[in-house]
């Protein structure tokens, strides 16, 4: 990640902040637990890169669907599988409450070196069905985070043994292939099958 | 969920009149990789029932290539993962691995294995064994 992009991304990250705090101060008292609406939901920025199957992925692919999009690798055996386990209990216990439709979980990969299209297609199928995986040129996912104020930055390390750093947030992604709504921080399964449905309903 | 049984075997025990082990593991969680990758977690509590501060240093996995020590870190909305060069248990206090925190990382089995047999060393001081049966799949 070059310097341009990263204080791209932190600048980002700043007014993404501000805009956040400034929408939650609006909107008190809100229902939501854990979960940010933004004031104005934000389009996603023009990309192009690829699903398990190689097929190109673009903000049109988010468009008819709810997406809770999680940024990571598929190298990290620890926070990136328990935020996908998260997300995926989330989703079962919010169809078992009968909420329809459900979104989709979609992992767009912070480590585009390491991470081929079917690696990524094996690593979200076995968090179940209806999973995307998404990953691609370094620079077509720096315009994805960089638009999202998302952050990453590949760690020091041996060629097939380093981490990446990332942002740990879990966007909402509306039908309209807008950045709608974030979890940040640190996640819990009762957060998500509480906020997402009220997000959706338009909470 | 976590009830993987932990039968911990200790060998470094300089006093017999000591009835408890120096150093217990408890909730013992060892993951699956994930179809396709060589890396999974192990996460466990550590107890020091002795007076003195444990050290470990390095862990070996009978069925692992590597085990390393590491921290996942989420810090101003930035998950982060970093090498744990020593282990340090205090005397008398619990140390807990968990998700999203301190982790074993389990890299290349060396084979289809039920279990996972984990020895914890200070140098080449075995200090805990640790066997333990794979958490079952219970995301599908």
């Amino acid at each position: 990640m070059g310097p341009k992009n990263f204080i791209v991304a932190i600048v980002m990250a700043i007014a993404l902040s501000a805009g956040i705090f400034i929408a939650a101060r609006l909107q008190a008292p809100v229902e939501l637990r854990t979960a940010f609406v933004l004031p104005a939901p934000t389009p996603l920025p023009e990309f192009a890169l690829l699903d398990s199957t190689g097929n190109t992925v673009t903000r049109d692919t988010f468009r008819g669907q709810w997406n809770l999009v999680f940024f990571g690798f598929t190298h990290c055996p620890d926070i990136c599988p328990a935020t996908l386990q998260i997300l995926a209990a989330a989703r079962n216990e919010m169809a078992a409450s009968g909420q329809d439709p459900l979104p989709r979980i979609v992992l767009i990969s912070v480590d585009p070196e390491r991470d081929t299209p079917a690696q990524m297609g094996r690593y979200v199928d076995y968090f179940g069905d209806n999973n995307l995986g998404i990953t691609g040129s370094l620079e077509e996912t720096l315009k994805l985070t960089s638009a999202l104020g998302i952050y990453f930055e590949k760690q020091p390390g041996d060629e097939d043994n380093y981490a990446v750093d990332h942002s740990a947030a879990v966007l909402v992604v509306n039908p309209d292939a807008e950045f709608h709504a974030l979890f940040s921080g640190s996640h819990l399964i009762e957060n998500f099958v509480h906020d997402v449905p009220l997000i959706m309903a338009g909470g | 969920m976590r009830i993987a049984v932990a039968v911990a075997v200790i060998l470094v025990s300089a006093c017999t009149a000591e009835p408890q082990p120096p150093l217990v593991a408890t909730d013992v969680v060892v993951t699956r990789p994930v179809p396709g990758m060589q890396m999974s977690a192990a996460y466990l509590s550590l107890t020091n029932n002795s007076d003195e501060t444990i050290r470990i240093s390095r862990v070996v996995s009978a069925q692992h290539e590597s085990v390393q020590l590491h921290e996942s870190i989420v810090k101003d909305g930035i998950a982060r993962m970093r090498a744990i060069p020593v282990l340090e248990i205090p005397a008398g206090e619990t140390i807990t691995l968990k998700r999203g925190g301190k982790h074993l990382m389990l890299m290349r089995p060396t084979g289809a294995a039920d279990s996972v047999s984990l020895q914890f060393l200070d140098g080449d001081n075995l200090v805990l064994a640790v066997d333990a049966s794979f958490e079952p799949t219970t995301t599908r």
